[in-house]
C-alpha cells in the first residue's frame, strides 16, 4: 500500500534518521545518561544540567563507540553546556532556519547506546524572554512532544530532519522547553571559545514605565513601556554614557526594551565590551546615545 | 484534494481495513482486552488478557461472540494463540518490514471498554527489556494507549501489524512486541500445538 500516510511516515522516520546521526549519549551524571547534538566534528552541545560532574565524561557516538570528552565551557542560565570531544569524529547537525507554530516536529534523544528515541508533536508556541531559575533565556519553544527520561539535550527536529532546537527540561516545574536552534548555536560558539557566557554591565537601576501613545509617535514604532532610569552608578558604563536619571530606556542595540527580562536577555552573550547605540526618551524626545558595554562581574 | 484531505482518506482506509480483523476478547473478569484474527479461528491476543480461569469469549467486529480455546501460549512474551469455530475469514498482516524510529504509528484496540479505538503517533523506539527469562525485544510507541488495548495491534501506515500492544507505562508510552517476535511464535504454536494445515 502506497499513498500519501505512508509517504508521510517515511519522511518522518527520515527525518529521525538524519538528525539522529548527529544525536549523541552524554554519559555525565550518575542516573541515566542524556543526550546531546554535535554541531562540530569535535564539539557536543547538551543540556548543563545533565552535567552533573566535569571529570569522566563519556559520549556515545549513534555506531555505539565511545569516545572521552571534556567540559568546554557552560551557561547555567541558558542551561546549555559544551563538551569537547577527544577526537574529531562527529557527524554536525544542521540547524533549522526558523519555526513555526503547528509545524510537525519530532522530539529525539539517545538515553542510552541501545537506538535512538523518538516522539512526536507540533510547535505549540513560541516565547520569551523569560527567567531562568539561574539566569534567563531570550527566546524559547513550547512543543507537545513528550520529553523521555534522558531527552534533556537532545535535537527537536523538523519534519526534513533540521535541528529546529535542543530539548531541556532542566528549567523546573515539570516543564519541558526547546532552545531555538539559532539561538543555542550563538551560545555554543562562544561557551566553546571563552568557556562561559559573559554578561553585561549597564550600572542603572531601573522601573518598567508606560510609554504615551504621542511619545511613541515621537519613536516611530509601538513600543507601550520602557525602563525610566531612577538611578546610574558612579564609574558605570552608563554614566560614562552619559545616561541620566530621568531617562527612559527604549532599546538597545536596535532592540526595543520593554521590560527587565528583555533588557537581562539583551546584555548577555557577544555585546560585552561592545559600543552599542542606546536610545532613550528624554523630556519625551528619543535620544541615541553610544554606551559601552561592561562585564558584569 | 489538499495534503490533509488526502491524509483523512488515507487513514480512513487504514480504519476499514483493520477494523474486521480486530476482535474483543473477554475472560469473564471485569474489563475486556483485544486481539487480533489470524485466519482460520486463530485470535492473537496477550497471555495476560486470557490469563483468568473463567471461559474466554472472542466477539468479532459483526458483534457476534464465540467461546474460545487457548491452543498456545509463551509467557516469555506475553502471546497466546485462541481459536473460535469460525471457518476461514480475514486475517491481519504482519508487516515484514524492520520498524524505524520516527515512523507513524497508530494502535486499535478497546481502551476503557469502548470498541474500535484509534490513536496515533509515533515509534519511540526499537529496543528491548530483561523478562525474567531473558532479553525480550519491545517497541515503544507515542501513542496513547489504556486498559482495553492490550493484544490489539501497533499498525504501521500501510496498515499492517508492526506488534501487539502489550503494556503500559505511566499512560504516555506504549509497549508492544514486534511482529517478528509474533511470527516465531505462532510458526512455534504450529508446530506443536495446532494441527498442520490449519495456519
Amino acid at each position: 500500500m502506497s499513498n500519501v500516510l505512508v509517504d508521510l511516515s517515511n519522511s518522518m522516520a527520515a527525518a529521525a534518521e538524519k538528525a539522529g546521526a548527529s544525536t549523541v549519549t552524554v554519559n555525565a551524571r550518575r542516573r541515566m545518561p542524556a543526550s546531546g547534538i554535535a554541531f562540530a566534528a569535535d564539539l557536543v552541545l547538551t543540556a548543563d544540567h545533565t552535567v552533573e560532574r566535569e571529570d569522566g565524561i563519556s559520549v556515545f557516538l549513534p555506531d555505539k563507540t565511545e569516545v572521552n570528552a571534556s567540559l568546554a565551557g557552560r551557561d547555567p542560565g541558558s542551561d546549555l553546556a559544551v563538551l569537547r570531544l577527544e577526537k574529531s569524529v562527529a557527524a554536525p547537525a544542521a540547524p533549522a532556519a526558523g519555526v513555526r507554530i503547528g509545524q510537525l516536529v519530532l522530539a529525539l534523544g539517545r538515553p542510552s547506546p541501545d537506538g535512538l528515541e523518538a516522539s512526536l508533536g507540533v510547535i505549540s508556541a513560541l516565547g520569551g524572554p523569560v527567567r531562568t531559575p539561574r539566569g534567563s533565556l531570550e527566546r524559547y519553544i513550547r512543543t507537545d512532544t513528550t520529553p523521555y527520561p534522558g531527552f534533556s539535550g537532545g535535537p527537536l527536529a523538523d519534519a526534513e530532519g533540521r535541528v529546529a532546537g535542543i530539548n531541556t527540561s532542566g528549567f523546573g516545574r515539570g516543564v519541558a522547553l526547546t532552545i531555538p536552534a539559532d539561538l543555542a548555536w550563538k551560545v555554543a560558539q562562544q561557551l566553546a571559545e571563552h568557556g562561559s557566557i559573559q554578561h553585561g554591565y549597564l550600572g542603572v537601576r531601573s522601573e518598567a514605565v508606560e510609554i504615551a501613545a504621542a511619545v511613541q509617535k515621537a519613536l516611530k514604532r509601538e513600543q507601550a513601556s520602557g525602563l525610566l532610569v531612577i538611578s546610574v552608578e558612579k564609574d558605570s558604563p552608563a554614566e560614562a554614557g552619559e545616561l541620566m536619571v530621568g531617562d527612559i530606556l527604549a532599546a538597545i542595540d536596535g532592540v526595543p526594551v520593554p521590560d527587565h527580562d528583555t533588557l537581562f536577555a539583551r546584555l548577555a552573550g557577544d555585546i560585552v565590551g561592545k559600543s552599542v547605540p542606546v536610545e532613550v526618551l528624554r523630556g519625551g524626545q528619543p535620544k541615541t546615545l553610544k554606551i559601552k558595554i561592561g562585564a558584569r562581574q | 484534494m489538499n495534503l490533509p484531505v488526502m491524509l483523512d482518506s488515507a487513514l480512513d482506509e487504514l480504519y476499514a481495513r483493520i477494523r474486521p480483523v480486530l476482535a474483543v476478547v473477554r475472560d469473564g473478569r471485569r474489563g475486556a482486552g483485544a486481539g487480533i484474527l489470524a485466519g482460520n479461528g486463530l485470535v492473537l491476543t496477550n497471555l495476560h488478557v486470557v490469563r483468568g480461569r473463567h471461559p474466554v469469549e472472542v466477539t468479532l467486529d459483526d458483534d457476534r461472540t464465540y467461546p474460545a480455546k487457548l491452543v498456545a501460549s509463551d509467557k516469555r512474551v506475553d502471546l497466546a494463540l485462541l481459536e473460535i469455530p469460525v471457518d476461514g475469514g480475514a486475517a491481519a498482516v504482519l508487516s515484514k518490514d524492520s520498524p524505524r524510529t520516527g515512523e507513524l504509528v497508530y494502535a486499535f484496540g478497546h481502551p476503557w471498554g469502548q470498541r474500535n479505538v484509534l490513536t496515533g503517533g509515533v515509534l519511540s523506539a526499537v529496543t528491548s527489556v530483561h523478562g525474567q527469562d531473558g532479553e525480550v525485544p519491545i517497541l515503544r510507541a507515542d501513542v496513547q494507549l489504556a486498559p482495553g488495548n492490550s493484544g490489539g495491534p501497533l499498525l504501521n501506515a500501510a496498515g499492517e501489524v508492526l506488534g501487539l500492544n502489550a503494556m503500559i507505562f505511566g499512560g504516555d508510552q506504549s509497549v508492544a512486541i514486534p511482529a517478528g517476535v509474533v511470527r516465531e511464535f505462532l510458526e512455534a504454536a504450529r508446530r506443536e500445538h495446532v494441527p498442520e494445515g490449519v495456519l
